[in-house]
């Protein structure tokens, strides 16, 4: 197990004390300048008063505000893809100013954690395959670094969508096309099969299920068999040699006609032209020399295709609700339709207006009251999610789970930005994201397995993680001769869960560590204390 | 003071917070599935899945004196007149325990929704999440007593379909504990283990220890989980339990194979389908309802979905059943011998079957229209074919089986009403075989 720098123990410390003297505290407010722009807030306001409406006219009660420790808990693992540090949590409820909310969104739109985060989420949307097929793992690190660099840089989404359709593939790069910077891994995932491509597009980038659609018409919707072929008519290019082994595509063995602007369907003779899923023919006379690929990329992030902006809103939004306005986000269809199409329908417009730029949709939407309502339920009409009137638990993503994790216990996790290639499967990180990877297809739905449980019970890391010799940040608090038992137990409640104890349980937990627990030791105690904390649902799930 | 903790000593606390647990009343959903009146049958289910979809002329329904049969010959079997692929010579020795259901019809060609198809008997589509076999089985199957999840998956292959390998609407308490084998020893003295990881605690927590943190736990969880109902929260402390009532039960012994004598194991097959079918049979002796143990690979024949074969076909499927072949013999031998075969339904199928014309690349593609499935055990009346396809293989003809009429066979086979409905996520009641359907008479 890695450890923190010896320093970690001391900064943590004097964070704990910097906030355990008020005076100092009231110094440190005002000191963040908020970004107020008054049309996010216009925005948000427009999405609360829509969502209002729905509940009056369902007859749902909402639940109330949260409160400053389950914002700042949850707007840390929806932005900064961990929960905050002590330190950071310690300031942010110290914090007196009335734009705090809104002042910690912009300080973490521009952490690396955002860009971290973000780019776990996208590339798990895009290249979902990557995750679940063990073959294209090695994809991973030069997506990653591939988008990183664009949501680092602030690249508006159309920009990162038609780079990635309209990419020009280093196809003779062979076995390298894994350790390149470039978004070829949405390609190589689909092995460059132009049903595999079409489908992909479809699905990831306008939320339409064209899958079924590849060997029949679909039997619950309005795409018909030839339409898929049309889709696929734009990968056409790509060819491979008749007698390629279908158990190892060799990429390098594949070319590219970017001529090709029709396909032929499979058990059928006749050839499909490229044709948009609207059903209108690309002028392909006014388009000089542009491939294929090129025209179909424009067209999907045009503002007036139907599905693009609206896909993406709802994708986002799922992310900070756990459950799309359509739900799953990927299918938009009339048998699936949306619970809030004007909410959908006014997102996707502020996001076309203002160039697809991902951060701003991230204000309106943690901007708003619905994001801001508590998880703790108050009536019954809270249960339905689609509601939105309540913050209902949902799962961590992997990632998001180890990291916090690794912020709460203090283990250090070096990230090599000089080379993001650089993957050690073995590590404690990609052994937990292995392993907490869930079968769920909605984080609603997210089930904690018996194997998951064990780990977090009696494995190696978490008894590091709660051994008075090896955690850090118990030793710290154990250790620190200033702080009184409430303080500790309150620092590691802040730590685990980002809030302090209730008067129960300062109350119930405060007798066992006076008792010394059963081994009559209170530092022993304080470790079953920080382990019991750890293994809690309320630790495992966003809420 | 006690700084290690042993087996023994540790039972205690797992007893004593289970109690704590029930009776503070943290976890009112447990307590109400173990208030459900279970079914009074002991009937288990071993589901033997070949991912990818296997090819029927190289199984169970061989051609040899049509084209579209390819090389492939046929075999006598222990029942007269039953005539099965070279591929199976072990288990056309066992014909009298199985009956091959050839004439299978199931309209549905695609990998993701075929799996999920012939996994939960209903076509994907709508928000109904529909749950697979193992978990609506074992929820009617469930012997309460036993301390193992009561549905256990051996190296599932989910990349077609993960929802086709979940619980769905019945919820995370009827998940299966998932294991996977790791191969030990070097190339010439290969050997395969099931290990359930992390079931001691850590060396320096005395029981009382654990105990007075699993009470703090479920003091902790109620408070939180009161007013926030929601799957995610049920499902982790139902799994906390589960895995204490595991770490705490001599029944995680049956994970451990190197009880068993040599050369049943070496009979099985040192594979991981092999020894997946050893686990299974020991699992099902040791009060598991139900193990699915997943084939999708073997040497010379592809990763995930082995029986997939576009290409290649004949050698592809020969491998395949190199392993099969011993691995499903022996299970049935081993089964009978104990006793068990006649509680234990055993299904051998995949999601669709291949073209019976061969393909230019000596392969065969995907095949829903006339197909092989086979049961065995459970008072299946075995040692019989049921249904036929044409001389050509390209179509049913006698007696078609369709999904849903499986699927109710399978669940009387279990001594259980097809018609049992649950209610689905929609608050629309399901029943565990599709509406109207009944089983197939002369098999039962």
């Amino acid at each position: 197990m890695r450890r923190r720098p010896p320093h970690f123990a001391i900064l943590l410390c004097c964070g704990l004390l910097t906030v355990l003297r008020a005076s100092v505290a009231d110094e440190r407010t005002g000191e963040s300048t908020p970004a107020t722009d008054d049309s996010v807030q216009a925005v948000a306001q427009l999405v609360d008063g829509i969502l209002q409406q729905s509940w009056q006219a369902e007859i749902v009660t909402p639940a109330a505000p949260a409160t400053d420790e389950e914002f700042i808990r949850r707007l840390y693992l929806d932005l900064a893809g961990r929960i905050p540090a002590v330190s950071e949590a310690r300031e942010f409820l110290a914090d007196k100013s009335p734009n705090k909310r809104l002042a910690v969104v912009e300080q973490l739109l521009s952490s690396p954690g955002f860009v971290r985060h973000f780019t776990t989420v996208l590339r798990n949307a895009l290249i979902p395959q990557a995750t679940s097929q063990p073959q294209f793992r090695s994809l991973i690190p030069g997506f990653d670094a591939w988008l990183w660099e664009h949501i680092a840089k602030g690249s508006s989404y159309d920009t990162i969508v038609r780079s990635i359709i309209a990419s020009e593939l280093n196809l003779n790069n062979g076995p390298a096309l894994a350790s390149t910077t470039s978004p070829d891994a949405f390609f190589a995932v689909r092995e460059l099969k132009p049903e595999n491509l079409a489908a992909g597009t479809a699905r990831a980038f306008l939320g339409v299920r064209l899958d079924c659609a590849q060997c029949h018409d679909h039997p619950f919707d309005m795409w018909t068999q030839q339409q898929f072929w049309n889709m696929a008519a734009f990968y056409s290019g790509f060819s491979r040699p008749e007698d390629e082994d279908e158990a190892n595509p060799a990429m390098m063995n594949i070319t590219e006609q970017t001529a090709s602007r029709s396909i032929k369907m499979a058990g059928a003779d006749a050839m499909i032209p490229a044709v948009f899923l609207t059903g209108t023919q690309p002028e392909w006379e006014q388009q000089g020399d542009r491939s294929p690929r090129q025209i179909l990329a424009d067209w999907i992030v045009d503002e007036n295709n139907p599905w693009f902006a609206k896909m993406a809103v709802n994708r986002v939004w799922a992310q900070f609700f756990g459950r799309g306005i359509v739900d799953p986000v990927d299918d938009f269809s009339d048998n699936n339709p949306p619970s809030h199409p004007e909410v959908l329908q006014l997102l996707a417009d502020d996001f076309v207006a203002h160039d697809y730029d991902l951060k701003r949709l991230v204000r309106v939407i943690a901007a708003t009251q619905a994001y801001q309502l508590s998880g703790r339920q108050t009536h019954e009409s809270q249960t339905e999610p689609a509601h939105f009137a309540r913050a209902v638990l949902r799962g961590l993503t992997p990632e998001q789970f180890f990291d916090s994790l690794a912020e709460a216990v203090g283990f250090y996790q070096p990230f090599r930005s000089d080379n993001p290639f650089v993957v050690d499967t073995n590590s404690p990180r990609a052994r937990f994201v292995d392993l907490f990877r869930g079968s769920a297809e909605s984080p609603l739905e997210r089930e904690t397995t018996i194997l998951q449980a064990l780990a977090m019970m009696n494995g190696e890391f978490i008894d590091n993680a709660t051994s008075l010799e090896d955690s850090r940040t118990l030793k710290a608090v154990v250790d620190f001769p200033a702080m009184t038992r409430e303080e500790k137990l309150n620092t590691l409640f802040l730590a685990a869960l980002s809030r302090s104890p209730t008067a129960a349980e300062q109350q119930r937990f405060g007798d066992y560590l006076k008792s010394g627990g059963v081994e009559n030791d209170e530092r022993a105690a304080m470790a079953d204390v920080f382990w019991v904390l750890l293994n809690s649902s309320e630790f495992l799930l966003n809420h | 003071m006690n700084t290690h903790s042993t087996r023994r000593q540790f039972a205690k606390f797992s007893g004593l917070s289970l109690l704590g647990a029930a009776a503070s009343g943290w976890l009112p959903s447990m307590a109400a599935r173990a208030a459900q009146a279970s079914k009074p049958t002991s009937r288990k289910c071993i589901l033997l899945w070949m991912s990818g979809g296997p090819s029927q002329m190289e199984t169970f329904d061989p051609k040899p004196d049509h084209e579209n049969g390819g090389p492939t010959k046929a075999i006598d079997t222990s029942v007269p007149g039953i005539r099965i692929s070279e591929n199976l010579p072990q288990v056309a020795k066992v014909m009298q325990h199985l009956a091959p259901i050839r004439s299978m019809s199931t309209k549905e060609g695609d990998h993701t929704r075929a799996t999920n198809f012939m996994h939960t008997g209903y076509l994907p589509q709508g928000p109904i999440r529909y749950p697979t076999l193992g978990s609506f089985l074992s929820k009617e199957l469930i012997d309460r007593s036993c301390d193992l999840p009561s549905f256990v998956s051996v190296n599932p292959f989910r990349a077609f379909s993960p929802a086709a390998y979940g619980p769905g609407f019945l919820g995370p308490s009827w998940s299966p504990l998932v294991v996977n084998s790791s191969m030990t020893g070097d190339e010439d003295n290969r050997d395969v283990s099931f290990e359930v990881s992390n079931l001691k605690p850590p060396r320096n927590v005395t029981s009382a220890q654990a105990d007075a943190r699993m009470q703090m736990l479920a003091s902790l969880e109620h408070d939180f989980l009161k007013d926030r109902p929601g799957a995610p929260g049920r499902s982790h402390v139902e799994s906390y339990q589960q895995a204490v009532r595991m770490m705490n039960s001599a029944a995680v012994g049956a994970f451990n194979l190197d009880s068993e004598d040599d050369t049943l194991r070496d009979a099985y097959g040192r594979n991981p389908f092999g020894q997946g079918c050893l686990l299974a049979r020991r699992l099902i002796e040791n009060g598991v309802s139900f193990v699915e143990v997943n084939l999708s690979g073997a040497d010379g024949a592809g990763g995930g979905a082995g029986w997939d074969t576009h290409q290649d076909n004949f050698d592809a499927v020969k491998n395949l059943c190199g392993v099969l072949d011993p691995a499903y013999a022996t299970l049935m031998n081993d089964l009978s011998q104990r006793g068990l075969l006649e509680d234990t339904l055993v299904i051998w199928m995949g999601e669709f079957g291949r073209t019976p014309a061969i393909n230019e690349n000596t392969g065969r593609d995907h095949w829903p229209k006339s197909w092989s499935t086979v049961l065995g055990g459970a008072g299946v009346k075995t040692g019989q074919a049921y249904g036929a396809t044409s001389v050509d293989g390209t179509e049913v003809s006698e007696n078609p089986v369709i999904v849903q009429t499986l699927m109710a066979t399978i669940c009387n086979a279990l001594e259980i009403d097809h018609e049992t409905t649950n209610l689905s996520n929609v608050g629309r009641p399901i029943p565990l075989a599709d509406h109207g359907s009944s089983s197939i008479e002369g098999l039962l």
